[in-house]
């Protein structure tokens, strides 16, 4: 009888059409603003991975990635004091300002590396090599600062070429590539003490301690002990990323106005797809009940229906994935919007649409049930 | 003549059925009581409201009474659970819709195999043998039509080889001829006459198309939720009055 439900199904061309559409916008809706939300959420986080550290030392009331309270100079030697940490460098990272050639200013994030080890450094070098990063005002630059650094130059800013950051000059001698950041400004590498030199002064100039666990510590009993030992803040590179997500939710609306639009999503599947199918219940009330007649169980003519939900659910599934996974291949070439779809997305998806399939089919369901099979006898 | 409920294909005694209740309560059958023999071909006419359809109704097992007993070969409908009732309608009757009720997006002998699809039949089989039936109602090769591509009349007979395709023990048939011809409402009662011939089945046709009458081997008679009179009829004969 299966057969006979996905003939009558694909017979009804034009309520096929709108519940495969409905369904296909529904996932689409849902699983592209997901995509959209992880991918600016992973946009908060463009620090933590593009300086990698498995701890980060932070003044106590710091709570995300792109919040500094700057710490004292000696921290450092504090924390490497501490027992389980293997070893501790300084880190700067602030928001400067870039004088470009045609005299315009473009905001960037100046990263200070600890000259002698370069730990947090870029991980893809696209040109040069980070250790020039030493030399005399040298800077290595990502990507995306050779669109925002070039306006008012001939030909794209690149290696050799200068610029300046707080009226001071600086001389691009790599080029690399790093994650974005949530304010879509250009990462600028270059080392501790020169990114001293070339931010303002101020009292306290030290952002983070970047520190490993020695060996036999855990990265987590290696956190404990520096925030017992020193009062400071120090996270596992895990909870630091868990805690700027969890601020951006906290204390954005970004979350609320994407939810909005997934519910949206979902409703809209709701609305649509239960609707249209109940109406195509509806208008096959009396050949289900003929069927009924010639002795369908209520049971069988459940599972039929079932089995209709089910199909245009996973064909609309199906479509509506296919076209997120477009928008991303599309947005990926590009970079812009923020794009990243985890599994647990189009997981989450699929029992959104199963629930909308099954809601629909329990409204026909009930229909079914409430089938008097002598309607077949009335004229 | 002794009443010995074993000869009828149906027995019915002192069936009421009343539909809503209060002021606005209607009894469309008054403590009726009726036979149908196997192997007749049995009409049941009157005036419309009558209540011939529910009667039909409670007979084929699609409608509950309220009170009284019915038993179909020996089945007594008023014991059985709602289950029961569903799988005696599957393997014991046939059924021909006054609109035909063939499911628009199947084709023809889709269509006919549904009933051997209910009762579990294989796909493969349920064809085979609805190929089979189509071709014995005239419609050879036709089988992968839909009902659009058809006449009424082939419509009809489509429909009457689905009501016939699982072997049932009683037809059951809704005007079967009202939206015929002369020529395809003979051919269609024919078949039907020769279908109630066979051992062991009964035909039960409710119609007001006095042109078909004389294939009735007996004809009862309803007024106003009562049967009225019985008729036997003998063949080729008109029978004694004229319903509207």
């Amino acid at each position: 009888m299966y057969h006979i439900a996905l003939k009558m199904l694909l017979g009804n061309r034009s309520k096929y059409v709108v519940l495969v559409s409905g369904l296909t916008f529904a996932t689409l809706l849902m699983t592209q603003q997901c995509a959209i939300f992880c991918g600016l959420m992973l946009w908060t986080t463009g620090s933590l991975q593009n300086m990698r550290s498995k701890i980060w030392v932070t003044d106590p009331k710091v709570e995300q990635v792109n919040e500094v309270r700057q710490l004292r100079d000696t921290d450092v030697g504090r924390v490497r004091s501490v027992e389980g940490t293997a070893w501790a460098v300084p880190l700067f990272w602030g928001l400067q300002q870039a004088k470009l050639a045609n005299g315009t200013f473009k905001q960037i994030q100046l990263v200070g590396l600890e000259s002698a080890t370069l730990v947090g450094r870029p991980h893809q070098m696209v040109a040069g090599r980070i250790e020039d990063v030493r030399l005399p005002n040298a800077v290595v630059i990502d990507e995306l600062a050779i669109l925002r650094l070039s306006a008012g130059r001939a030909k794209p800013i690149g290696l050799g070429d200068t610029f300046e950051i707080n009226d001071r000059e600086a001389r691009v001698v790599g080029v690399c590539r790093t994650a974005k950041s949530f304010f879509g400004m250009p990462y600028i590498f270059t080392t501790y003490d020169q990114a001293l030199q070339f931010a303002p002064k101020t009292r306290k100039m030290l952002s983070f301690i970047l520190a490993e666990p020695a060996d036999g510590w855990t990265v987590e009993a290696t956190a404990r002990s520096i925030e017992r030992t020193t009062g400071l803040r120090a996270y596992t590179e895990k909870d630091f990323f868990w805690a700027t997500i969890r601020w951006y939710f906290r204390n954005t609306g970004i979350p609320m106005s994407f939810g909005i639009t997934i519910l949206l999503g979902f409703f809209v599947g709701v609305a649509v797809s239960g609707q249209t199918f109940y109406t195509f219940v509806l208008e096959n009330l009396r050949h289900l009940g003929a069927l009924k007649a010639m002795g369908a169980s209520d049971g069988l003519l459940a599972r039929m229906l079932i089995l209709q939900a089910l199909t245009v659910g996973l064909i609309g599934y199906g479509l509506g994935i296919g076209l997120t996974c477009l928008f991303g291949v599309l947005v990926l070439k590009k970079g812009e919007p923020p794009f990243m779809l985890p599994y647990q997305v189009p997981l989450g998806a699929l029992g959104a649409v199963l629930f909308i399939c099954i809601f629909a089919a329990l409204l026909g369901i009930r229909q079914i049930r409430k089938l008097e099979p002598a309607i077949v006898f009335r004229g | 003549m002794a009443e010995n409920k074993n000869n009828y294909a149906v027995h019915v005694r002192g069936v009421s059925k009343t539909f809503g209740s209060g002021l606005t309560a209607v009894a469309a059958l008054k403590t009726v009581n009726f036979d149908a023999r196997e192997g007749e071909l049995l009409m049941i006419v009157g005036p419309s409201g009558c209540g011939k359809t529910t009667l039909l109704s409670t007979i084929a097992g699609t409608l509950q009474f309220d009170v009284g007993e019915i038993d179909v070969f020996g089945l007594a409908l008023q014991k059985m659970t709602k289950s029961q009732t569903t799988t005696f309608r599957r393997q014991n009757i046939g059924f021909i819709f006054q609109e035909f009720h063939l499911i628009p997006a199947l084709s023809a002998v889709e269509n006919v195999s549904v009933p051997l699809l209910i009762n579990g039949a294989s796909r493969a089989i349920a064809e085979k043998k609805s190929h089979a039936l189509l071709a014995q109602v005239g419609l050879e090769g036709r089988g992968h039509e839909l009902p659009t591509n058809l006449s009424g009349g082939q419509q009809q007979r489509v429909a009457i080889a689905r009501a016939l395709v699982h072997e049932p023990r009683l037809i059951i048939c809704d005007e079967p001829t009202s939206a015929l011809d002369k020529e395809n409402g003979a051919r269609i009662m024919e078949l039907l006459q020769r279908v109630a011939r066979a051992p062991g089945r009964c035909v039960v046709v409710v119609t007001h198309d006095n042109r078909i009458f004389k294939y009735a081997d007996r004809m009862t008679e309803m007024e106003d939720g009562r049967i009225a009179r019985v008729h036997d009829i003998k063949d080729g004969q008109s029978p004694p009055f004229s319903p509207n």
